[in-house]
């Protein structure tokens, strides 16, 4: 799972419930948290390359972290994304979060591990009736 | 032992790069001069160095990741894991009544892990049992002291204590860092910036202890942290600096003295091969054919009477160079020019044929005929004898 908050403590709460739950973490504070992207670069994110599910909580309404979000839906278009958005978002952030799964802004870590496993759940019943 | 790769892909990519370092390197001592091969493969290996050193430069200094990770939880979802990394600072009685503490709150396992600190100094001098001794000292004081049943535990590394922790998420799982340092690096102390390496990598919580004579355990805030960060990171990536400078500089003295002693022995073969061409020009000049006969009863002796003869009896060759003598043997039985010192021994048979007259060491060596003709001639050079003078 790869955690993208720009909050270190809240990150790492969020992390902590997930790796309790059996998931193995990446936590990234995002762009701001280390200027340059690798994402919006050429190599691209290894940690996002490997993930899962990738949880962001990185506040849209700030331009860096709507270009991470379209990043990760164009470079890694079949990782399912969960995206803990704010109440009234505008028209270009609905586009972009299409698709995605979303979970009300301020979720706790708890509500957070629960959509996780509610959609891992959900992956491997589909895996199921796949196969 | 630990692999140098972290992955196939990585051990791949290093075999291409060997084979394209390699391949100028070949084509240069191919097509070109020794030294020129000399060059190249400094130049490659001056590169590789390079990107080894600041590759290096990147661990010393601290790689400020941005994604910090961790395994997934072991154990039972009550259970929590508590890695505790201490060194110097492991008989500290806050540190031990630390220990003690956690160990009595259920379901909680602690790891000691004492890395023992070994440099490469030691390794070569052999000082490693006296280090892992005081390592295993240290430990069981600690264990001795806070062990209940099987919630503590204890490890020694003789790894970098980065990639000792490293190896004990892989096992452990800590959910939980405590990392005791003083606030300066004593000798078989750990650095004091290895809590925020730590917290920098791992998406744990990492608590850092730090411990000072005749003071309290600290916590240190966000700054002191990165003043640690900074302050060491310098000391060591100078201290790095230093050590690859002196590398780089044998490194280039080797290469160079190799460049020197392969274009001296170029010059020596060209000065040799000089000074024989001169040699050669001094030396007097030497027909590419001699021609000559053996005619029986040709020449008159002192005495008045006339003997067999070659009408030419003195050659004059170089050492090494065969030289072709063309006879016509007018006489009805063989004859020969015989100069065992000179390993000479060419039989003239009747009629005119060419041989080859070749000497290999300089020198004025008599030759005579042997087979049994004019028994004086033989005996008078310049009859059916005479010299062969190699230059």
């Amino acid at each position: 799972m790869l955690i993208e908050h720009p909050d270190e403590a809240a990150g790492l709460a969020i992390a902590s419930g997930l790796r309790f739950a059996g998931y193995a973490v990446a936590v990234c504070p995002g762009p701001l948290g280390h200027g340059q992207c690798p994402l919006t670069g050429p190599a691209g994110c290894a940690p996002a390359h490997d993930a899962d599910l990738v949880v962001c909580s990185l506040g849209y309404e700030r331009v860096p972290a709507r270009e991470v979000l379209r990043e990760l839906r164009t470079r890694y278009p079949d990782t399912p994304l969960m995206v803990e958005v704010p109440s009234d978002i505008d028209a270009d952030l609905r586009e972009l979060l299409d698709g995605c799964h979303q979970l009300p802004a301020s979720a706790t870590p708890e509500q957070i591990v629960a959509a996780v496993q509610s959609l891992s759940g959900r992956a491997v019943e589909e895996d199921h009736a796949g196969a | 032992m630990r692999s140098p790769f972290h992955s196939e892909q990585e051990a791949f990519r290093f075999l291409l790069l060997l084979i394209l370092g390699l391949l100028p390197i070949v084509l240069a001592a191919a097509l070109g001069p020794t030294w020129l091969a000399l060059v190249v493969l400094a130049v490659i290996l001056g590169v590789l160095a390079l990107r080894v050193a600041q590759l290096r430069m990147r661990k010393v200094r601290g790689l400020a990741l941005p994604v910090k990770m961790a395994p997934p939880h072991m154990g039972s979802a009550a259970e929590r894991r508590v890695l505790i990394v201490a060194n110097d600072t492991l008989g500290e009685e806050a540190l031990l009544s630390e220990v003690e503490r956690l160990a009595c709150v259920p379901d909680t396992r602690l790891l000691l892990l004492v890395p023992a600190l070994i440099s490469p100094a030691a390794r070569l001098t052999g000082a490693i049992d006296g280090l892992l001794d005081q390592a295993r000292a240290r430990l069981k004081t600690a264990l001795d002291r806070a062990a209940h049943g099987l919630v503590v535990a204890g490890e020694i590394s003789e790894a970098d204590p980065l990639e000792a922790i490293e190896d004990t998420f892989a096992t452990f799982a800590p959910d939980e860092v405590i990392v005791s340092t003083r606030s300066e690096r004593a000798a078989s102390g750990l650095e004091p910036r290895l809590a925020g390496l730590v917290r920098e990598r791992f998406a744990v919580p990492v608590r850092h202890l730090v411990f000072d004579p005749g003071s309290a355990v600290q916590e240190p805030d966000r700054d002191t942290e990165a003043r640690y960060r900074h302050e060491f990171g310098d000391a060591a990536a100078r201290k790095f600096g230093l050590k690859a400078l002196a590398g780089a500089g044998i490194l280039a003295a080797v290469l160079m003295s190799m460049v020197a002693l392969v274009q001296s022995s170029e010059r020596d073969e060209a000065r040799a091969a000089s000074q024989a061409a001169e040699q050669a020009a001094w030396l007097p000049p030497v027909a590419k054919l001699v021609a000559l006969k053996v005619i029986a009863a040709s020449k008159r002796g002192p005495e008045g009477e006339k003997h067999d003869a070659f009408t030419t009896t003195e050659f004059a060759v170089r050492a090494g160079q065969p030289q072709q003598l063309r006879i016509d043997n007018t006489d009805s039985v063989p004859h020969s020019i015989t100069a065992p010192a000179a390993g000479v021994n060419i039989v003239v048979m009747p009629g005119t044929h060419t041989y080859t007259l070749l000497v290999k060491q300089p020198g004025t060596f008599l030759w005579f005929c042997t087979f049994v003709c004019d028994e004086w001639a033989m005996q008078h050079p310049g009859y059916m004898s005479g010299y062969i003078n190699v230059s």
